[in-house]
């Protein structure tokens, strides 16, 4: 639906993308995560044509978009609703004006457009707020509209830039359920830009990580997570403190295992003892993964990594020093 | 004497209603010009920005006095007089326009990028962009300029008076300060001072009412 193929993209001397390929199907909810600069909002706006780019190829929906006219530019942003972090929303209209201002631009027939709005407010849960003036509302609900705003006109893909970032846990998991909801029951590709490792855990599939403009790791969002590299350790910042002697094992919990008590049994079947450092049981997208860290004295290390290899676990042997 | 007072008094209002809402057309015109033409505009566009901003320097720097008397030609040219009250609205229309323009580009450059980024997003043409977007979010801070513009002009109109213009301000200085009647000279003060407090509030109560 979305391919990107060595994007390279400049301000001035300062080169923000770099050789960026990705591939987004339909359905996906693809994850850009990266540290602050890292060029996620600019790589995002190159995709519906708000930054134009100079270098490689971006493919939406079998058009190459640096080489759209006005008008057909105007096309593809009507198939690709965007969210923003600061919900942009128009403080003089209300609600329901604000719902509206898409439909009205495309001069879609009043009593259509009304329909429309009306099925959106329900949608996001706000029926009763479409009267209000935006800036009386909290962050979530003022999310909730921009969400309502962006498939006004049935896009195809939702583009989200930090959609959560300014919105306290609680309420960012309400709206990531409301677009995970988006995605599977309307059907909407959804490219998820974010620094919150969490969001992605929760709602995607795929996840590319960039930094200092360059796509660093690419995936399936649960093989990035089971078997995180240099760089998703980057950000996944853990905050345990690890035992400082024997040997600290990680242990990733893929679906399937992680209701079973393979620990025990480990412990059980080897004969050892071992102390747990710390762990975490998370949700995921549309699972449950979780990790645990355990700490096993040298003497018997040699026997869980066999233990582990022929259970076929994920896992890793953490780094002490630190 | 309370005859002069109200036919100055009209003559004042009517001097500052006009120039207030032709200025305000004309300003209104050219700042929407430099919002599409400035560098972070829709259209951006150095040469056309380039000479608006000069152009509204320069005006803005001659003292209304001399503008008016250098305008005298071009007065008699559209108003086909060169005295009276219907003729300073030139004067007054060209010393505020340049001041209006750069009000209202003002109050355009306020309204947040995000918002106007967001229109684009969901397809919204430069036009609709411009008055569907950024005129109707910043209207709150053109009403209060707007007032800050006709108070401005009900000060100049004063200065009309050089010119045959009339209004309180020429009544003041006419009676009260050539002829010593006091008294006329503090009326016609105090009703501009009236005046001037009527346009600030109901300029604040729109802004409340809008904001
Ligand atoms: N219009 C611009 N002109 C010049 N430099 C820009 C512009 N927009 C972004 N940049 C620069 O490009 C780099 C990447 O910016 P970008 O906004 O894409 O980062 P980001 O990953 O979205 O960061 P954040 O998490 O803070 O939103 C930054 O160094 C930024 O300063
Ligand atoms: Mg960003």
């Amino acid at each position: 639906m979305i391919e990107v193929n060595g994007l390279g993209k400049k301000f001035g001397e300062l080169k923000v993308l770099n050789d960026v390929s990705l591939n987004v199907e339909r359905g996906d909810v693809f994850g850009i995560v990266g540290h602050s600069g890292a060029g996620k909002s600019t790589l995002l706006r190159c995709l519906n044509g708000l930054e134009g780019y100079s270098e490689g190829s971006v493919r939406v929906m079998g058009q190459e978009v640096c080489e759209l006219d006005p008008k057909g530019l105007k096309e593809l942003r009507k198939e690709m609703g965007m969210i923003f972090q600061n919900f942009n929303l128009m403080n003089r209209k209300n609600v329901y004006e604000n719902i509206m201002f898409p439909l009205e631009v495309w001069g879609v027939p009043k009593k259509e457009a009304e329909e429309r709005v009306k099925e959106l407010l329900e949608l996001v849960g706000l029926t009763e707020k479409k009267n209000e003036k935006v800036r009386n509302l909290s962050g979530g609900q003022k999310q909730r509209i921009g969400i309502a705003r962006a498939l006004a006109l049935k896009p195809k893909i939702l583009l989200c830039d930090e959609a959560t970032s300014a919105l306290d846990p609680k309420t960012t998991i309400s709206i990531l359920d409301l677009l995970m909801d988006i995605n599977v029951k309307l059907g909407v590709t959804i490219i998820v830009v974010t620094h919150q490792m969490e969001v992605v855990k929760m709602v995607c599939n795929k996840v590319v990580i960039l930094d200092g403009g360059r796509v660093v790791a690419s995936g399936d969002a649960d093989n990035l997570f089971l078997a995180p590299g240099e760089e998703l350790r980057k950000l996944i910042t853990d905050d345990y403190a690890v035992i400082p002697s024997g040997t600290n094992i990680r242990l990733m919990f893929p679906r399937e295992i992680a209701n079973e008590s393979i620990i025990t049994r480990m412990a059980r079947e080897l004969d050892i003892d071992f102390s747990v450092v710390g762990g975490r049981i998370e949700r995921y997208r549309d699972t449950v993964m979780g990790f645990l860290i355990i700490n096993v004295s040298d003497a018997e290390l040699e026997k869980v990594i066999v233990w582990l290899k022929d259970n076929g676990m994920f896992w890793e042997v953490m780094k002490n020093a630190e | 004497m309370l005859n002069e007072l109200i036919f100055a008094l009209w003559e004042t209002l009517y001097m500052i209603a006009l120039s207030t809402l032709f200025s305000g057309i004309f300003g209104f015109a050219v700042a929407i010009v430099m919002i599409l033409t400035g560098t972070n505009g829709l259209r951006p566009n150095r040469a056309v920005y380039s000479v608006l901003n000069i152009a509204v320097n320069l005006l803005r720097s001659f003292p209304f006095i001399i503008l008016m008397i250098a305008i005298i030609p071009l007065t008699r040219l559209i108003a086909g007089t060169s005295i009276g009250s219907t003729a300073s609205i030139v004067p007054l229309t060209i010393a505020a326009t340049p001041f209006v323009a750069r009000l209202m580009e003002g109050s355009l450059l306020e309204v947040d990028p995000g918002v106007v980024e967001a229109a684009k997003s969901f397809g919204a043409g430069d036009m609709q962009i411009v008055f569907g977007v950024m005129v109707k979010e910043a209207m709150p801070s053109i009403v209060l300029n707007w007032a800050v513009v006709a108070i401005n002009l009900l000060g100049y109109s004063a200065m009309a008076g050089v010119v045959g213009g009339g209004g309180l301000g020429d009544l003041a200085i006419k009676y009260g300060y050539n002829r010593f009647q006091t008294d006329v000279m503090i009326y016609s003060v105090a009703i501009l001072i009236v005046i001037v407090q009527l346009i600030q509030s109901v300029g604040n109560k729109v802004y409340e009412k809008i904001k």
